[in-house]
């Protein structure tokens, strides 16, 4: 990825008049870090940054601006917001175009075809992260690890994230300005990424994710972090009536979490966000994986790659299979 | 207070003494290490490294029920809070934590179930030879050794373990072991000495400061609070996973007659925290949010209890989504004043 390039294209989209500001990724504080940032002026576009350590999906912050009273006689804001994605990412912008929960003309996608990120926890368990941000770059084949004047190559296979493995869209879907060269889909992993639990009959299933939902502390990092969990009045903090009880037990953990599973059925873009930022560690790319393969075996629906789609949810077919109704 | 020193050939027996006694130690669950009881037949390892999870849910649970009631009726059971447990390996930091809970939860009223739970626990604490990237609880008075708030400090001096007692609990579980411990020489105590220095001396990061609970009031409206805070999730990861975070809310559950009421952990950086029934949210965003977090900790706080309530353990720097990093936001405040 030519960063100069980015960063010349970001600083132009910047200073547009119809643009607002522009989310990208920037070296983080530490270690293998990398953070969200808000670019507002030429100048800031300096700061950004594409490498396999962007995995954060950037298009959640598309519906997470918070809209508080204008002031009387203020006029509202409605300039673009500008947006660097990934091949998933923009998927995440494409689904938030079909369900209107954006209007195409309020963004600017600006697509970075995307390699494969690193995992950045298995990163850390072979390459201990330190005080210092370390860079990762691509190199072609592999990733490779600059820290302390060293580089090391990073084998692919070996710290490719696990998003990534099964990822069909490493290209934009979806994009106003492209940064960079269109890579070339690799071939996906054989297995579907949900082997393990679709191995395991109904009993070892329940145990299982009983074990992992009792760990839940429900912090809602992974609701909060998704692009596509923005319902204004979410169930779970819905007080009158009380849909899911604040008490934290695995019963109520199973509810939260089945909920978001299922209102995320068909619509999960399989970005691993959610995963990713779960500190109880609980494997929820296995969930929604294994909802957006039902979605797709059984209804050929795959959410966030065509703009004029209709709503998976929201869209029903006489000869729709329901062989799951008893 | 004495100093004993107890051969790692005897952990198991010495183990074997406490899981009686509710026994409570850092076990790794998935990737994530947090405390849990240990079995009867369990040994458990002390590893380098905090928990994940702070221990402060020992004390002040997730959700606590205050009291259960049959709808229709009006008599209310309380839970009765009697079992004593001890508290295997608490890191340094999370023992002075929960000195500093201390302060709140005694304050106007007592809390009796906070206070009653501290009164059964015992701290036994293990001291940091490997503090974590993001730790800096020497800059707020703490330390990978310091004994504030523990009953029983364990020192790792590679083939044994050098037990300090600091209260009298403390004394009582030595007493209760005391065949496995031999009294420690002076030369174990300068081992204990060097080990700490040296650990010490690998805490990287740090906070100074001077000047900042009294300085924080005239940054209100500083654009620092937007920037630190534009890309935050409003998760409760920071505050749930923080050792002295004690927000919470008091919540009416039923199931189907049987109702109880419960203390549950809520979090400031929460839309709903600050939400008036009118409607009106005086912390609109999560910049007043971010604000809120910092002067909690590093303002009202000292105002009121005379202590910063961070103990720099590191964990919001950590495991927040978007490495939105406190160090970083006190350096700026620091900056600006
Ligand atoms: S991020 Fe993990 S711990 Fe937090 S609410 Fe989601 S599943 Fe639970
Ligand atoms: S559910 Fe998880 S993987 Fe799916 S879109 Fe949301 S954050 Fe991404
Ligand atoms: S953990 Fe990070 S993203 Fe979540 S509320 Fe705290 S600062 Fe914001
Ligand atoms: S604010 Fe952060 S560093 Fe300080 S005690 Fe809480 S979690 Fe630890
Ligand atoms: S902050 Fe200090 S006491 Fe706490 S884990 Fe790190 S080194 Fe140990």
């Amino acid at each position: 990825m030519d960063l100069e390039q980015l960063r010349k294209t970001a600083a132009e989209v910047v200073v547009r008049e119809d643009v607002k500001y522009l989310i990208g990724w920037k070296q983080g504080s530490y270690g293998y870090r990398v953070a969200p940032v808000f670019v507002e002026d030429a100048s800031g576009a300096a700061e950004l940054l594409f490498s396999p350590l962007c995995t954060a999906n950037l298009a959640t912050y598309l519906t997470l601006v918070e809209k508080t009273p204008l002031p009387r006689g203020q006029e509202a804001d409605k300039r673009k917001v500008a947006l660097l994605v990934k091949g998933c990412d923009s998927r995440a912008v494409t689904q938030l175009i079909v369900e209107h929960g954006i209007n195409r003309d309020q963004v600017i996608v600006v697509g970075c075809p995307c390699p494969g990120v690193v995992d950045t926890e298995k990163l850390a368990e072979k390459y201990p992260e330190q005080g210092k941000p370390a860079e990762v770059e691509w190199n072609g084949e592999n990733f490779v690890l600059l820290c302390d004047d060293k580089e090391t190559e990073l084998p692919r296979d070996q710290f490719l994230a696990e998003k990534c493995r099964l990822c069909r869209h490493p290209n934009p879907v979806i994009s106003d300005i492209t940064v960079g060269e269109p890579v070339e889909p690799w071939t996906l992993a054989d297995d579907n990424g949900v082997e393990e639990i679709e191995g395991k009959n109904l009993e070892e299933r329940q145990a299982y994710w009983e074990e992992q939902f009792s760990k839940c502390i429900r912090c809602y990092s992974c609701r909060n972090v998704c692009p596509l969990c923005y319902c204004q009045d979410c169930i779970l903090d819905r007080l009158n009536p009380t849909w899911v009880n604040r008490a934290v037990n695995f019963s109520e953990n199973t509810a939260f979490n089945i909920a978001r599973a299922f209102h995320l059925a068909g619509r999960c873009i399989e970005c691993g966000e959610c995963e990713r930022v779960c500190p109880a560690n609980i494997p929820l790319g296995k969930l929604n994986r294994k909802m957006a393969r039902e979605v797709r075996d059984k209804y050929g629906f795959e959410p966030g790659v065509d703009p004029e789609a209709e709503p998976f949810q929201a869209s029903f077919k006489p000869d729709d299979p329901e062989d799951f109704i008893l | 207070m004495s100093a004993m020193l107890l051969n790692k050939e005897k952990w198991p027996e010495f183990i074997g003494k406490l899981t009686g006694k509710n026994l409570w130690a850092p076990k790794l669950e998935g990737e994530a290490m947090r405390f849990a009881p240990v079995a009867e037949d369990e040994v458990p390892e002390l590893t380098d490294g905090n928990t994940r999870i702070p221990p402060k849910n020992i004390v002040f649970p997730q959700t606590e029920t205050m009291y259960r009631f049959q709808l229709g009726d009006f008599e209310m059971k309380e839970p009765e809070l009697k079992e004593e447990m001890i508290l295997l390996g608490i890191r340094p930091c999370d023992a002075r934590a929960m000195v500093i809970v201390d302060k709140l939860f005694s304050w106007d009223v007592d809390d009796p179930y906070y206070l009653k739970r501290r009164e059964l626990v015992t701290l036994v604490g293990l001291a940091c030879s490997e503090p974590g990237l993001n730790c800096f609880c020497t800059s707020l008075g703490g330390g990978p050794a310091s004994t504030e708030g523990l009953d029983l400090l364990m020192v790792d001096l590679g083939d044994s373990y050098l037990l300090e007692t600091i209260t009298p609990k403390g004394e009582a579980l030595v007493s209760e072991v005391s065949e496995l411990l031999i009294e420690a020489d002076t030369e174990k105590i300068k081992m204990k000495k060097k080990m700490v220095s040296e650990s010490e001396g690998k805490i990287k990061r740090s906070v100074d400061h001077k000047g900042i609970p009294e300085g924080l009031p005239g940054l209100w409206e500083d654009p620092l609070w937007k920037s630190v805070s534009a890309s935050c999730l409003g998760c409760g990861t920071c505050t749930y996973l923080c050792p002295t975070c004690h927000c919470f809310d008091i919540q009416d559950e039923t199931e189907g007659f049987e109702a109880r009421r419960c203390r549950m952990w809520d979090s400031c950086m929460f839309e709903e925290y600050t939400l008036h029934t009118s409607g009106h949210n005086p912390r609109p965003t999560r910049r007043e949010r971010t604000r809120n977090r910092i002067n909690h900790k590093y303002n009202y706080y000292v105002d009121k209890f005379d202590v910063i309530a961070c103990v720099g353990c590191g964990r919001c720097i950590n495991l927040c989504p978007v490495n939105i990093d406190i160090v970083e936001i006190l350096r700026q405040v620091k900056e600006a004043l």
